[in-house]
């Protein structure tokens, strides 16, 4: 087999190594079945480069093990050019490099990798097996359709390589051909993509060494004393001698040389979370370096989700603490957003309300996903909001207030003024076409006041006005015009002037003062009247002096009287 | 094909998909947003623009949250979303329904500070909601006016969104960045019952002037407004007198009827 740099290496058919017993009988057209394999060289390594890019450019060592026993599993081309290799330990590869940056094997970062070398294949093909390790396998079989050129296969491959690329942040080598095995040789070859076409597997395996199947030490050097050193020499030997004689490896190692795969694929699940994550290299103890990194993930969880299309709908946070200790935080969205901003501003926020009270060593971030809202947009009606759009700005007006200050207010089957309910912000759907709005209706409206504010009242038949209260009257603004009373039962409580009692936080609040012109009242309000939480208040409508109206009342358990709204 | 096949008698009826478009074309294009109370759309020229920003300034009590709730009740009557972003947190949800809102159509924040006002505002014109209503409260308003800057930024950005931006204050803070200002004052209570005997709020009276206009020659015109507590069957409230009133004849908006309200009311009373 050969190739040029710039054209597909495919099978040389010179070659002489073909079994007599494998030959197959041609398929019929569209029955073939067509593997794609992805696989991501030194895997370990590009996993840990797509967590930390800015250490492209740099010499990186990733090791495995602990300790002195260490040793390098991959390095990146300026290593490797510098004498590291695989096997070195720590020392020896500063030895050969005193710059070398030195990286833990993570697995966290290594399942995300995979987990988004997955997601890319998922979005070409929806039957994707799992290979680990980065290593994927898609069912390539009718894509051939959406690559009308001249060769279908191989601008699939390069589709491939550019997403995951783009997409993934991983580099990978693609190989096409009919089975699993064949489909994982070729793209272990070092041009990429290598295409096998149909039915020519065996032709393809003959040339290659038999360390391309991986076999066992001791089968391979039995098979190398008996001079057999390519898969096509070991499937021209007859099948039941090697089974006599290797016994069931053997024989499985035989069926492999001859292109023959056993193994179906194994379409997997998608998993039912987004999931990114990092051992970081020391603990961080402030919030700002952690939202940097965390920043980082959350941008190749929403590239992830925007490839399928999805919105994060809630945001789980795993912090592993050092020296040990864990600490989660669930962040729920008020609809599916995939913007960053939103969900950065969230984690910051709930990270300031719930610190973890230790140092971070480890994070995992899983999106929960959901499909975004979706309108149908319409021609004569008024112009339907972007439920994206929509969505991000709830998302953010709710990260920036908190919970319980964004949504769409909804009346409570209460007699309380104060209580009210708050659901998500979801409209319903513009009319068809526009309505004519109705006449207004010239309602007053009461401006409520949250928390109701404590007045000091003087009423008819009560406590006569401290000097302090009568020197206040005196000074407001709203004396000016006579007071008249009104006698109307029971009018022993009729309040004649008010005033907000001065707090800490007094010059915050509304300042309300002065005589009562018109007082209208009391209307009795009970609610609750089983239960601990019962309500019993008296309520006066009062106009002061300066024509201002008030809603007053009179609780009748404490005596103390509130002002709860402001007719405006 | 249609064409042919249609007997002749049917064919003016039915338009194609082309003529329908060039018709939307053609039509007026909706510039301004209804807010179902007639004195002060004819302030406005028919209604809040789209793109603009209009400042409704007035004291307490001086009917300034009704008005902002009915222009948000005619907006959602309408079919359009619309928001509130309630510095004051004085909405009553039972109030804003018997005014005529559609609730789910509304969109409620509740900042705590002006400069959560001003971002929160920024955010959700960033939506494209047709109808913007910015409630600061009354005084004082928690961190002053704001930075004007914002304003204008806010200003700008309701007209890149084309939304009606209504800014409901207790006194200017928009500065130069409101196209239109309004005005309410000289309110007056109305109640119900003379002398001893006992006494209902009825509603108030007010004044509505346009003092800062787009065209100039319209600064100083007012238009009276009545309030009511509830649909009452007590005839309409004496409007108020004072000042030279607008060109146009001032009448009350209330016009329907709710038997809910009348119950309500009359339940108060009673109790």
């Amino acid at each position: 087999m050969s190739s040029g740099s710039g054209s597909v290496p495919l099978l040389d058919k010179t070659s002489d190594a073909t079994p007599p017993d494998a030959a197959q009988p041609d398929p019929a057209p569209g029955t073939v079945p067509r593997i794609a394999c992805l696989l991501t060289p030194l895997f370990p390594l590009a996993a840990r480069l797509r967590s930390e890019p800015e250490l492209l450019q740099e010499p990186v060592a990733i090791l495995a093990g602990n300790g002195h026993a260490a040793r390098v599993v991959a390095a990146t081309r300026l290593a490797r050019r510098a004498g590291i290799k695989p096997g070195f330990t720590l020392a020896q590869a500063r030895a050969r490099l005193p710059k070398l940056i030195a990286r833990p094997n993570d697995a966290e970062c290594e399942r995300a990798a995979q987990e988004a070398l997955l997601d890319v294949a998922e979005s070409f093909s929806p039957r994707v097996e799992d290979g680990g390790e980065g290593l994927a396998y898609l069912d390539a079989c009718g894509l051939e359709r959406h690559y009308p050129g001249e060769s279908p296969d191989e601008e699939l491959a390069r589709a491939l390589m550019l997403a995951s690329e783009k997409r993934a942040g991983l580099p990978i080598r693609v190989g096409i051909a009919a089975s699993k095995l064949a489909a994982r040789v070729a793209a272990g070859q070092p041009h990429s993509p290598t295409l096998v076409p149909p039915g020519e597997e065996t032709q393809f395996l003959a040339p290659l060494p038999l360390a391309q199947l991986s076999p066992q030490a001791k089968t391979l050097a039995t098979l190398e004393s008996w001079g057999i050193h390519s898969l096509g020499e070991l499937a021209n030997l007859p099948k039941d001698e090697i089974a006599s004689r290797l016994g069931s490896a053997g024989q499985h190692l035989h069926a492999m040389a001859r292109g023959i795969d056993p193994e179906p694929l194994m379409p997997r699940h998608p998993p039912p979370v987004f999931r990114e994550g990092m051992e970081l290299e020391w603990p961080l103890v402030n919030l700002e370096p952690f939202v940097f990194v965390a920043r980082a993930a959350l941008e190749r969880i929403t590239q992830r989700m925007q490839s399928r299309g999805l919105g994060c709908e809630r945001l789980t946070l795993s912090l592993g603490l050092e020296p040990d200790g864990h600490h989660e935080r669930s962040i729920s969205l008020p609809a599916p957003t995939r913007d960053i901003k939103t969900l950065l501003t969230l984690i910051r926020l709930d990270l300031e309300a719930n610190p973890p009270n230790a140092p971070i060593a480890t994070f995992t971030l899983d999106a929960h996903p959901d499909q975004p809202r979706e309108a149908q947009l319409s021609l004569f009606g008024p112009a339907a909001l972007s439920p994206d759009k929509l969505a991000t700005t709830v998302a953010r007006l709710f990260s920036m207030l908190g919970d319980g200050r964004v949504g769409s207010p909804r009346t409570v089957n209460a007699h309380r003024p104060e209580r009210f309910a708050l659901e998500p912000y979801a409209p319903p759907p513009p009319p068809k076409e526009r309505l004519e709005a109705q006449p207004g209706r010239g309602l007053l409206t009461v401006r409520v006041l949250r928390p109701p504010l404590e007045i000091e009242v003087i009423t008819r038949g009560g406590t006569a006005p401290s000097n302090d209260a009568e020197t206040a009257l005196a000074d407001a603004d709203e004396v000016a015009e006579p007071i008249t009373e009104y006698a109307s039962p029971p009018s022993s409580e009729r309040p004649l002037s008010i005033k907000t009692l001065v707090s800490e936080e007094g010059s915050k609040k509304p300042r309300i003062e002065g005589r009562v012109r018109v007082a209208s009242g009391p209307w009795g309000l009970e609610e609750d009247w089983w239960s601990e939480e019962r309500l019993e208040r008296d309520y006066w409508d009062v106009e002061l002096g300066g024509g201002c109206l008030y809603r007053i009342y009179r609780d009748r358990q404490t005596g103390d009287w509130f002002v709860d709204g402001v007719y405006d | 094909m249609l064409d042919v096949a249609l007997p002749s008698p049917l064919k003016r009826h039915v338009q194609t998909a082309r003529e329908l478009a060039d018709a939307r074309r053609r039509a007026p294009e909706e510039t301004r947003l209804t807010t179902a109370c007639a004195d002060f759309d004819h302030l406005l020229e028919g209604g809040l623009e789209r793109g603009t920003m209009v400042e409704l300034i007035g004291r307490r009590s001086s009917g300034r949250f009704s008005l902002a709730l009915t222009a948000l009740a005619a907006a959602t009557q309408a079919g359009e979303a619309a928001a509130l972003i309630d510095l004051g947190d004085a909405l009553d949800p039972q109030a804003a329904a018997a005014a005529g809102v559609e609730l789910e159509r509304l969109l409620w924040v509740r900042p705590r500070h002006i400069k959560e006002v001003l971002a929160c505002a920024e955010v959700t014109l960033s939506s494209g909601i047709p109808l913007v209503v910015i409630d600061t409260g009354m005084p004082p308003v928690p961190g002053g006016r704001g930075n004007e800057a914002s304003w204008l930024r806010l200003a700008r950005a309701a007209r890149s969104q084309r939304t009606a931006l209504l800014i409901s204050s207790p006194y200017r803070m928009s500065g130069t960045a409101a196209r239109n200002v309004l005005e309410m004052g000289g309110s007056r209570a109305a109640w119900l019952g003379q002398g001893p005997s006992p006494r209902l709020l009825r509603g108030i009276t007010t004044h509505l002037e346009l003092v800062k206009s787009h065209k100039p020659r319209r600064q100083g015109e007012t238009a009276p407004l009545a309030w009511r507590l509830a649909e009452d069957l007590m005839g309409d409230l004496p409007m108020p007198t004072r000042g030279a009133l607008g060109r146009r004849d001032a009448s009350s908006p209330n016009t329907t009827s709710d038997r809910s309200n009348v119950v309500r009311f009359r339940e108060r009373a009673i109790a």
